[in-house]
């Protein structure tokens, strides 16, 4: 079986940037590999940069060799190139793309007139479909076969006997997600309807949960949260009345929009902060992956047991291993890492670290791999620290109370014991203690891996 | 082998070598020089010198073991690390390293003279590298926990203990 995940649009990226963390701590189902495939034509999105970031670290956490009985790193991933897949190209518009100087004053072209107005025809699309679907949908119907090598690859994989299930996740409410979602799912079912009894087609589709307040840009076409109830309601009408796409269908959303911070039409300057909505739109991809191949078509919906609180028990995953990754998080940023950079300057003598004696003696901690999981370590602990950052409302999963983002600081050590709000006999000593003892691990266990795979399994309750 | 199991291990461990160091002393030191040492003593014979010579090592042992024992405990009950500054303590270990040498060199010194019996320099020499030597250096090499485990100077050169 392989696992594919399709991102579509800038929410689809922030989901893709959830399941990325989840993925390197361990919560997908089985060992199998998982493909990762984004669609956006903002490729400089600073969502999207930040997601590639998460990828390109966990495929370098890869190379670590933490051995094949745990939990950690160990579901593989490729990306699918090219990533982003970029439907639009570079400065094209519309007309560019539908080739409207073929259909000038033919019955095609004044219909398309017609449905397109002069501005949605001419803007270009570097930035996306700035919140327009009838934009998406028709530049996505017409270059994604001929663009992304996706049907091809999933045909050789199943060709090759296996089977593939596939997950898109987007947002219904703005341009290329909601676009994206039907078009691409009917495009992949069309293309591979030979093999209908070994694909198992899902979907997220995110409502809205964040507003924002445009500056400065009145001229310009982009996305409105105003239209975005509109939006929604326009998209679950279609999704309704039309046949069914998706083998699974997750509707997640919020009652309340969180306002983002800086607008931005998209590019770089698009760098919205994580939401829980994200995370648990990556946990439904999570949930559809679990599920057997050939299931009953299912609608889930997700809900919280009260209404301004998010607490463990709202959490549809094996909490027990996500909070096990972020104290081995927490730990290697407030423990280790500081040990590491006060060795390496030389302001700290190692018989002060049996742990660093025993594991990392003799190996190289300025490595670019080591680098790597220092910056992915912080960027985790950042990620966390907004996606409890709700409106005021209360999240009780990792306390956010307890650190501060950036860098990820303990706010108070001895509190590392109530990480996950219940007490528990896992101090920071505790930690430090359990890396000296003895311990068994098989010849493929070693290096830098075979320390991060000691700290993790001290981090087990 | 579970910690409270390496534990009680320990703490056995520190008792035998402590027994051990006792008996070392008590039986070099009273066949190496006993004989000469108690006829140059006082209104003393040879029996009543060993039996005095005992006691001395015992106390001397007694305290050098407690010495080994407290930073045992200490490593393992006391020395918290919920921060890296509290990683290491070798001033500690250091501390009761000169506490042992003390008491290996102190008690001879100041107990001897009011138990009436004469030593020699032998007699200090061997206290200090049967005490604080084994009793205390060697022996907290093997019996420190392994949060601190290469803290005793020296612990490294026994290769990695995991």
């Amino acid at each position: 079986m392989s696992f594919y995940f399709i991102s579509i649009g800038g929410t689809g990226a922030k989901v893709m940037e959830s399941l990325t963390h989840l993925c390197i701590a361990g919560l997908l189902p089985e060992n199998e590999r998982l493909f990762i495939s984004a669609i956006d034509p903002d490729v400089g999105n600073g969502n999207l940069e930040r997601t590639a970031t998460a990828l390109n670290n966990f495929a370098v956490f890869q190379n670590f060799s933490v051995g094949n009985d745990t939990t950690l790193f160990k579901n593989k991933i490729s990306i699918v190139r090219p990533f982003p897949f970029n439907p639009t190209g570079h400065d094209k518009t519309l007309d560019d793309l539908i080739e409207f100087y073929h259909h000038n004053n033919t019955a095609v072209g004044k219909l398309y007139e017609v449905l397109y107005t002069k501005k949605e025809r001419e803007t270009t699309l570097n930035e996306g479909f700035r919140g327009h679907p009838s934009i998406g949908a028709a530049v996505l119907a017409k270059k994604f076969d001929e663009g992304s090598k996706l049907t091809a690859q999933i045909e050789k994989i199943i060709s090759e006997g296996d089977s593939v299930k596939i997950f898109l996740a987007g947002s219904v409410f703005g341009g290329t997600g909601a676009a994206g979602l039907p078009t691409i799912a009917r495009l992949l079912k069309n293309n591979l309807v030979d093999y209908a009894d070994r694909i198992s087609i899902g979907a997220v589709l995110i409502l809205p949960y964040f507003s924002f307040t445009p500056t400065n840009i009145q001229d310009e076409l982009f996305a409105r949260s105003e239209n975005f109830l509109p939006n929604t309601k326009a998209a679950l009408k279609y999704y309704s009345e039309k046949e069914n796409l998706f083998d699974a269908t997750y509707f997640v959303g919020d009652s309340v929009m969180t306002a983002v911070k800086e607008f931005s039409v998209g590019s770089a300057n698009q760098r919205n902060e994580a939401h829980i909505v994200e995370l648990y739109a990556a946990l439904a991809a999570i949930d559809f992956f679990a599920r057997p191949i050939k299931s009953p078509k299912i609608f889930k919906y997700i809900c919280r047991h009260e209404q301004n609180k998010f607490s463990w028990s709202d959490f549809p995953a094996r909490s027990e291993l996500f909070v096990q990754f972020a104290r081995f998080i927490f730990a290697y940023v407030h423990l280790i890492k500081p040990v590491l950079a006060d060795l390496v300057s030389g302001n700290a003598k190692a018989y002060k670290y049996p742990w660093f004696v025993d594991f990392l003696d003799g190996i190289d901690v300025t490595a670019p791999d080591i680098v790597n999981f220092n910056f992915y370590a912080e960027a985790f602990a950042a990620w966390l620290k907004q996606i409890e950052t709700l409106n005021g409302r209360e999240v009780f999963l990792i306390n956010p109370a307890l650190f501060e983002a950036n860098p990820a600081r303990l706010t108070d050590k001895k509190l590392f014991a109530t990480l996950d709000g219940n007490k528990s006999t896992l101090t920071l000593h505790e930690i430090f203690y359990r890396l000296t003892e003895p311990f068994k691990y098989d010849s493929t266990v070693k290096g830098f891996g075979k320390f991060l795979r000691k700290l993790y399994d001290a981090c087990a309750v | 082998m579970n910690r409270t199991t390496r534990t009680i291990i320990k703490i056995i461990l520190i008792a035998a070598v402590t027994i051990f160091c006792t008996a070392a002393a008590y039986y070099l030191g009273s066949n190496v020089t006993g004989h000469s040492l108690a006829t140059a003593s006082d209104n003393m014979n040879y029996s009543r010198w060993l039996e005095k010579y005992f006691i001395l090592t015992r106390a001397t042992g007694l305290l050098n073991g407690l010495c080994a024992l407290i930073w045992f405990l200490a490593a393992r009950f006391l020395f918290k690390i919920d921060d890296v500054a509290g990683a290491g303590k070798r001033i500690c270990w250091l501390a009761l390293l000169m506490a042992s040498m003390a008491i290996s060199l102190g008690i001879p010194h100041f107990y001897a003279p009011i138990l009436g019996i004469k030593l020699n320099g032998i007699i200090f020499g061997l206290f200090l590298v049967i005490f604080s030597g084994i009793g205390y250096w060697l022996l907290t090499i093997f019996t420190t926990p392994l949060a601190f485990k290469y803290t005793p100077l020296g612990a490294q050169l026994f290769g990695r203990r995991l």
